[in-house]
């Protein structure tokens, strides 16, 4: 038998791990954009067609988030749209959480609801915004108004679902033992429906950051929706790139923090999503 | 038979479910009688879908029946209780509870305090042989110790009757003979009185003092077969030919059972 020189892997194992993979993927992209941009401001083209006008390069967004963060315009704004969202998407949540209960518990409720979440579900929020700005002005209010309109239904109606489908021999199991109505509530309905109510709120911080954009987009003083109308107004690509950057890393961040309290909350949901998914075995 | 002493009457027991095809009603079974002695261990088998399973759901209350009496220790059953365990077919724990957790769960229900739950938790843990297990979480366990702690989880009521809903289907061949013969060994210290429903004769022979054999549906008892075979019975008296002759026996009332159901169905145009 010849023997097979053992080769070392051209990539060490701590990078090709799923995560490093996609790391090395955007940073990949990101010099990519950069150094488009460099090749195009040597070309007659950025002069002629002022491109500094529509297009910033990385390095470029990097040195203006340092200005507006220095100047503390980020933080203002910043600061506005956040509050927008955490006040939007709290009501949210206080509102959404018992309607869809009460939906799923009371069939007469429900017939009484549906149509109207049907009907304000299917209506975009952007359409709304607007005629909320001419009732409520400008300002924090009617912004968190439209930031609420966009988070509350994915989060009523999954938690409708959620506690539509939790599992009948489970609610059997606490009748078998002579359990209430409130302890089937709380030691089974709430467990088995949680992991489809955060699914609820992860969709939910998706549209609610939208929400806070096309508020401020509409009508506002300030924010980061603001901020990127005001300086794209003004053909300055930089800010504009700055305030999208900070609406992207905050949405993926909440995203992940939801996540992680999936995890928390029902540690064994995703064991159970694995084996529906990959249709496993216990050994 | 003495009714007096016993543990479970059951007198002329009717129920029929509303039909989903047609008008009218499906019977489902009518005048169901027998009287299970205290400790007695019943098998209750029969061809599928002749209602054994909702005839052991309505035993707990679960359900509701039309017509007839369900008597426990003269009592009338209306309203599943602690004084019922009930094994149900998969095992159905709560997968966010832990072993110990979903043990208790029915003294939880029954208001009794965690701590105290726990402490009276560890013999029943024992007695299923999970000791070791308690902190596990359902996911982490193989079928068969799934449905010890399903078992331990009826047991810890301490029910006046254990009702057993083909617990051990899904387990395979060599599980199912493992927790049969442990079965038998936890009944020998528990002493319940046991209703058990299967769909396996070798199994119902082998644990049952009495075998009850329902017929097709609309469901009676075609038989009420006894037991003789003294306890303990190892694994081996399976293949004793006193077995395997009331197993014969079964078999022959079961077959005839499903060959008149088919013939039915096909005039109906089922099949």
């Amino acid at each position: 038998m010849k023997a097979v020189a053992k080769k070392e892997p051209l990539v060490p194992a701590w990078l090709r791990s799923s995560r490093m993979i996609g790391a090395c993927s955007v940073i990949v992209g990101i010099a990519i954009w950069q150094l488009a941009y460099e090749g195009l401001a040597r070309t007659h083209y950025y002069e002629a067609y002022a491109i500094h006008h529509f297009l910033a390069s990385p390095l470029q967004v990097i040195q203006t988030f340092g200005e507006l963060y220095r100047s503390g315009e980020l933080l203002r704004h910043s600061y506005f749209s956040f509050l927008e969202f955490v006040y939007g998407f709290s009501l949210a949540i206080v509102v959404g959480i018992p309607i869809g209960f009460m939906m799923a518990a009371q069939k007469k409720i429900n017939y009484y609801l549906d149509p109207w979440v049907s009907c304000i579900y299917a209506t975009p929020t952007v359409a709304l915004a607007p005629i909320i700005m001419v009732w409520f002005g400008l300002g924090i209010f009617p912004n968190s108004l439209v930031v609420f309109l966009g988070a509350v239904f994915p989060i009523l109606l999954n938690t409708y679902t959620g506690i539509k489908s939790v599992r009948e021999n489970l609610v059997d199991v606490v009748r078998a033992f002579g359990g209430s109505p409130l302890q089937l509530f709380f030691k089974v309905m709430i467990p088995d429906a949680t992991p489809a109510i955060i699914a609820g709120l992860r969709l939910a911080v998706g549209r609610a950051v939208i929400s806070v954009v096309v508020a401020e987009l509409f009508g506002a003083e300030a924010g980061l929706g603001f901020m990127v109308y005001f300086y794209s107004q003004r053909f300055l690509p930089g800010p504009v790139f700055v305030g999208i950057a900070v609406l992207v890393v905050f949405g993926i961040l909440s995203f992940m923090a939801l996540e992680k309290v999936q995890g928390w909350l029902s540690p064994w949901y995703t064991y159970q999503l694995r084996r529906e998914v990959h249709g496993m075995e216990m050994e | 038979m003495e009714t007096s002493a016993a543990k479970l009457v059951v007198q002329n027991l009717r129920k029929s479910f509303r039909s989903q095809r047609s008008e009218g009603s499906i019977q489902v079974f009518e005048g169901i009688s027998f009287a299970v002695q205290p400790s007695e261990f019943i098998s209750l088998v029969g061809p599928s879908g002749c209602g054994k399973t909702t005839f052991l759901r309505i035993l707990d209350g679960l359900i509701p029946h039309d017509d007839g009496e369900i008597l426990l220790d003269g009592k009338t059953i209306i309203k599943p209780g602690p004084d019922k365990g009930f094994v149900f077919q998969d095992s159905s724990l709560l997968p966010w509870r832990t072993v110990m957790d979903n043990i208790i769960l029915g003294l939880e229900l029954q208001g009794a305090g965690k701590r105290e739950a726990r402490k009276k938790a560890e013999r029943y843990i024992a007695l299923v042989g999970l000791a070791g297990f308690e902190h596990h979480y359902p996911h982490e366990l193989s079928g068969g110790m799934q449905q010890r702690v399903n078992l331990a989880r009826a047991l810890i009521v301490d029910p006046q009757v254990l009702l057993m809903d083909e617990p051990f289907a899904s387990l395979d061949a060599q599980t199912r003979e493992i927790m049969q013969a442990e079965l038998l060994k936890m009944w020998n210290q528990t002493k319940k009185t046991v209703i058990f429903v299967t769909h396996q004769i070798e199994e119902a022979l082998y644990l049952a003092d009495r075998v009850v054999v329902f017929s097709a549906r609309p469901a009676s008892i075609r038989e009420i077969v006894k037991v003789g075979i003294p306890r303990p019975r190892s694994l081996s008296v399976k293949r004793s030919k006193e077995f395997l002759d009331l197993a014969d026996h079964v078999w022959g009332i079961i077959q005839e059972e499903v060959l008149k159901s088919m013939g039915r169905e096909r005039e109906e145009g089922v099949l």
